[in-house]
C-alpha cells in the first residue's frame, strides 16, 4: 500500500513537471502565407500577430443560427458579418452611401426607376462573378420570404426588378420612396446558393471560413476583393461571455480587441491598451407599456419624464459617460437628430408630483420595471431610476429576466409595464427608428397610438424632397417627446478596448466593427 | 456475471428516466426555442410557421419516441441553434471535459490522500482545521479568476483565454487544464482530507488495533498495512461521488477559464433553449454520475471482496 502510494505520488509530480516543461511562456508564432487556406495554424501571441497581420477579437455572445444575412436577427451577428457581406451600396464611417456592387446609379424624375449599373469583376467569395440575376434573386427573396426565418425588406415588397443587358438593374417602385436606395445595403447572395446558414458567401473584404460552437468565429481576407484590400489577413473572433475572463484574455495577450465594454472594466485594464470611445447607436430609455394604466394618460408619462433625472443615471451608473436625448432618434445620425428636444423635460420632481396628482395619484402608485438581467447597464440604469422615483411617491419594482424571455414576453407579447432597454436602428434609415411608433406597426412594443403621428409618417414616407422628408421626421420626434411617449435617458458611450500597437476602430453610426479600419503601427 | 448485469440495467434505466423527464421538462419551462431563434423579428404567424418546420408541435411521446429511436443508432438530433448534429458537436467538447475532470480527480486523489493519512497523525492540528474550513468555503469561481491572474498574467505560465484545443496541441492543453483543475480541486481536497481523516482516527481506535500494537506491531505497520486498507472503502465511495461531483465544478471553471467544455455549451444551450443539444448533454452526464458510482463500487469490491454479496 504504502509503496503504491509513494509510486502515485512521484508519477503525479514527474507528470506535471514534464507538462510545465512543453508548455509556457510566449512562442515566435509561424507566419502566414496569405493563401486562402482554411487550416492555417495561428500566429501565436500579440507580437507573432502583428508581424502576420492577424487579429483576435473578443465578443461576448455567438453568433445567430443562421449566418445568413437576410435572416439575421442579433446585432451582434450583425457587427461581425457587416465583413463579409455587401449590397448595391455600401455604408461608410460617417454614414454616406457608396457604390459597393454598383458603380454608379440614375434616378428617374418621377422617383420611381433606379437604374443601377453593376461594377464589373465582382466577385463571389467562391470566385463566381457578381451577376444583375443575383441582385434580383437576392433582392426578390428579401421582398417576399419564402421562409418564416428570411426577414422581410418592407420598401422591396411590389418593386418590380429586372435586369438591362449583363450588367444593368432596374427597379420600378410604385410610389416614390426616398429612403429606397438605403436599403440597396441588404447583402448581395449567388444566386440558388443554398448553403448560405452555414458556409455563407459574399463579396465583401472578409471570407467567412468557420465557426466552432460557443468557442470562435474565423474570417479571412478576400484576395479578390474588388475595393482597396484591409491589412489584416485574419480575424478569429473568440467568444468570452464571462466579463472577468474578458479582462484576462485582454491582459494576457489572447486577444486584441474587445468592444462595448462597461467603465468598470476599462478601469481595470492597465498597461499595454488604449480605450476608443464611440457611441452605441442606440436609444436608452425607460419604454413605457402605453397601453397599460397608468400609463395611457400622457399627465402620468409626462410625470415619469420630470421625476427621472438623467444626468444623475450618468454619473452614477455611467462614470459621467453618454449623450442625452430627448427622443427616438441617436445623436450619431446628425441627419435626423434634434437637439432642441434633449431637454425638454428638466428634472423637476415638484413638476412631476403636481402633474400625478392632477392625473389622480396624488400618492403615486406601484410599477414593475422588467429589465434583461444580461445587460448590466440597464440594470444599473433600473436601479438609479428606482430610487428617483420614491422622491415623488411612486414605488417602483425591478424585475429582472433573461434577454430570450425578454424579447418573447416584452417585446414580442408586450406584456409589461415599463421596460429599459436600448433600441438600434438595423440599417441607416431615420425610418428604421421611427416606424415602430406607428399605431399599426408590428413592432411597436409599447402601443403608442397617436393619430397625427400617423399622419405624419405616412406623408413623410411618400414625400421624395430629402429636405422636407427631414423636417417632417423631426416633427414625428417631436411628437414623441411632446407626449412623452417613453422617458428617454441616453445614447450610451461604447468603449472599445485596443491593445497599443493597433489603429483603429472607425466608428459607424450603426451596430457595426469594420474590421478594414484596422491598421498595425510600428 | 448477475452483479455487472445489474449495474448495467441500473445505468440504462437512469439514462432512460433522465432523459425522458429532461424532455418533459421542456415542454413545462417557458420559451420557445422558434421564436428565440427568430428574436425580435418574431410575429405569431412567424413563430407559428418554424414550429412546424422544426416539428415542434407533434406530441411529447412521438417527439420522445424519435430522439430515443435516434439516440439508439447513434444519432443524437441536430442543434437548433448550430444546425449541425449533435454528436459532432459535442465530441470535441466532450473529449476537453473528460480531461479536466481526470486532471482533477488525479489532482484530488494525489494530494488528499497523503494529506488525509498525514492529517490523522494528530500532526498539524490547527493549522489543518483553518486551512481545511478556508478551502472548503472558497467558491472555485474565485480560486479560477486567482490562479488565472497569478499563473497566466502575472508568471506567464499559459494564456487564459488562449485555450491550444487538444488536438492542436495536446501538452500546452493539458498544462491549461491543470489550472483549472486546481481551482476545481481545491474545495474537494478539503472535503476529501477531512473524510478521510475521521476515518482513519475512527478505524485507529477500534479494538483490532488496539490489540496489535500491544502485541509490538510498529505503529507505522499497522497503519500501512491495516487501518488504510479498512478506511479505503468509505473513501473510494466518497471519491466516486467527488468524480460525479467535479462535472458540476467545472460549469462554472469552465466559463472563468474560457475552457470549450460541456458546462460551457450546457449553459448556453438552455439559454438558447437548444432542446437537443440540452438533453445530449443532461444524459451524457447522467450516463457519467452512474459510471462514476459503478467504478467506485467495483474498486471496493476488488479491494474487499466481501461487499456485493457473495463470498469469494
Amino acid at each position: 500500500m504504502k509503496k503504491r502510494i509513494l509510486t502515485l505520488l512521484a508519477a503525479v509530480c514527474l507528470l506535471s513537471a514534464v507538462l510545465s516543461g512543453c508548455g509556457g511562456g510566449s512562442q515566435t508564432g509561424t507566419t502566414e502565407n496569405t493563401d486562402q487556406s482554411t487550416t492555417s495554424t495561428p500566429a501565436d501571441g500579440p507580437e507573432a500577430r502583428a508581424a502576420a497581420g492577424e487579429l483576435n477579437v473578443g465578443i461576448a455572445q455567438d453568433l445567430d443560427s443562421s449566418l445568413d444575412p437576410h435572416k439575421t436577427v442579433k446585432a451582434g451577428t450583425r457587427e461581425v458579418m457587416f465583413n463579409v457581406f455587401e449590397g448595391l451600396l455600401k455604408p461608410d464611417a460617417s454614414g454616406n452611401l457608396n457604390p459597393a456592387v454598383a458603380e454608379s446609379y440614375t434616378v428617374s424624375d418621377d422617383h420611381l426607376l433606379y437604374t443601377f449599373k453593376l461594377r464589373p469583376g465582382v466577385k463571389f467569395h467562391n470566385g463566381q462573378e457578381v451577376t444583375p440575376e443575383d441582385v434580383i434573386w437576392s433582392y426578390q427573396r428579401c421582398a417576399e420570404p419564402d421562409s418564416a426565418d428570411i426577414i422581410q425588406v418592407a420598401a422591396f415588397a411590389g418593386v418590380e426588378m429586372y435586369a438591362e443587358g449583363d450588367d444593368t438593374v432596374c427597379f420600378r417602385l410604385k410610389e416614390p420612396n426616398n429612403e429606397f436606395t438605403s436599403y440597396l445595403t441588404t447583402a448581395i447572395l449567388p444566386k440558388d446558393y443554398t448553403e448560405q446558414d452555414t458556409a455563407p458567401v459574399g463579396t465583401g473584404p472578409f471570407l467567412f471560413v468557420s465557426r466552432t460552437a460557443q468557442e470562435s468565429v474565423v474570417l479571412e481576407r478576400f484576395d479578390d476583393y474588388w475595393g482597396e484590400k484591409p491589412e489584416l489577413t485574419k480575424v478569429t473572433y473568440k467568444i468570452i461571455e464571462n466579463s472577468d475572463s474578458i479582462l484576462l484574455s485582454l491582459q494576457s495577450g489572447a486577444v486584441d480587441v474587445f468592444a462595448h465594454l462597461t467603465t468598470t472594466q476599462i478601469a481595470q485594464l492597465g498597461d499595454g491598451f488604449h480605450v476608443e470611445e464611440g457611441t452605441m447607436n442606440l436609444v436608452q430609455a425607460l419604454y413605457l407599456n402605453n397601453a397599460e394604466k397608468p400609463f395611457d394618460d400622457v399627465r402620468v408619462r409626462q410625470a415619469l419624464c420630470y421625476a427621472v433625472d438623467r444626468q444623475q443615471i450618468l454619473e452614477l451608473a455611467f462614470d459621467g459617460y453618454g449623450t442625452l436625448l430627448g427622443s427616438s432618434m441617436y445623436p450619431a445620425f446628425s441627419k435626423y437628430f434634434d437637439d432642441s428636444l434633449t431637454n425638454t423635460y428638466e428634472y423637476n420632481p415638484e413638476k412631476a408630483k403636481a402633474l400625478l396628482a392632477e392625473a389622480g395619484y396624488p400618492d403615486g402608485f406601484e410599477m414593475t420595471i422588467t429589465v434583461p438581467s444580461n445587460y448590466q447597464p440597464h440594470m444599473d440604469t433600473a436601479q438609479v431610476i428606482v430610487e428617483q422615483l420614491k422622491a415623488v411617491g411612486i414605488t417602483a419594482t425591478i424585475q429582472p429576466v433573461t434577454w430570450e424571455s425578454w424579447v418573447q414576453d416584452t417585446y414580442s407579447n408586450r406584456q409589461f409595464q415599463s421596460t429599459v432597454v436600448g433600441v438600434d436602428a438595423s440599417n441607416m434609415t431615420a425610418s428604421a427608428m421611427l416606424s415602430r411608433f406607428v399605431s399599426t406597426a408590428g413592432n411597436n412594443f409599447i402601443n403608442y397610438s397617436n393619430d397625427d403621428y400617423d399622419a405624419l409618417y405616412a406623408q413623410a414616407q411618400a414625400c421624395y424632397d430629402d429636405g422636407e422628408q427631414t423636417d417632417l421626421y423631426k416633427e414625428l420626434e417631436k411628437n414623441l417627446t411632446d407626449n412623452a411617449a417613453n422617458v428617454y435617458i441616453q445614447d450610451m458611450a461604447d468603449f472599445v478596448a485596443v491593445r497599443d500597437g493597433l489603429e483603429g476602430p472607425d466608428f459607424y453610426p450603426i451596430y457595426v466593427l469594420d474590421l478594414s479600419t484596422f491598421h498595425y503601427t510600428k | 456475471m448477475r452483479y455487472t448485469a445489474r449495474k448495467i440495467l441500473t445505468l440504462l434505466i437512469t439514462m432512460a428516466v433522465v432523459s425522458f423527464l429532461t424532455f418533459a421538462a421542456f415542454d413545462l419551462i417557458s420559451g420557445d426555442p422558434a421564436a428565440t431563434l427568430l428574436g425580435t423579428q418574431a410575429t405569431p404567424e412567424k413563430v407559428a410557421a418554424l414550429r412546424e418546420e422544426m416539428g415542434l408541435n407533434r406530441p411529447l411521446p412521438v417527439r420522445y419516441g424519435e430522439w430515443l429511436a435516434g439516440f439508439f443508432t447513434g444519432n443524437l438530433g441536430t442543434s437548433f441553434q448550430y444546425r449541425q448534429p449533435v454528436r459532432e458537436l459535442l465530441a470535441p467538447k466532450v473529449m476537453v471535459t473528460l480531461c479536466l475532470s481526470l486532471v482533477s480527480f488525479v489532482l484530488i486523489t494525489a494530494i488528499s490522500l497523503p494529506l488525509g493519512l498525514l492529517s490523522s497523525n494528530g500532526k498539524l492540528e490547527g493549522l489543518h482545521t483553518v486551512l481545511n474550513q478556508f478551502c472548503m468555503a472558497v467558491p472555485p469561481f474565485f480560486t479560477g479568476i486567482l490562479i488565472s491572474w497569478f499563473f497566466g498574467i502575472a508568471l506567464r505560465v499559459f494564456v487564459p483565454g488562449d485555450f491550444p484545443g487538444l488536438a492542436e496541441n495536446p501538452g500546452k492543453s493539458l498544462v491549461y487544464l491543470f489550472f483549472a483543475a486546481v481551482s476545481i480541486a481545491i474545495p474537494r481536497v478539503a472535503m476529501t482530507v477531512r473524510m478521510l481523516r475521521s476515518t482513519v482516527i475512527s478505524e485507529m481506535n477500534k479494538p483490532y488495533v488496539r490489540t496489535a500494537i500491544a502485541r509490538g506491531n510498529d505503529r507505522h505497520q499497522v497503519l500501512w498495512g491495516h487501518v488504510l486498507k479498512n478506511s479505503l472503502v468509505p473513501t473510494v465511495t466518497f471519491l466516486g461521488q467527488t468524480m460525479a461531483e467535479i462535472v458540476a465544478g467545472s460549469i462554472v471553471v469552465e466559463q472563468v477559464f474560457s475552457i470549450p467544455g460541456l458546462g460551457r455549451m450546457l449553459v448556453a444551450s438552455i439559454s438558447n433553449q437548444d432542446y437537443p443539444v440540452v438533453e445530449a448533454i443532461v444524459v451524457i452526464l447522467a450516463f457519467w454520475v452512474v459510471l462514476s458510482g459503478t467504478a467506485a463500487d467495483l474498486v471496493n469490491r476488488c479491494i474487499d471482496p466481501r461487499m456485493g454479496g457473495t463470498a469469494r
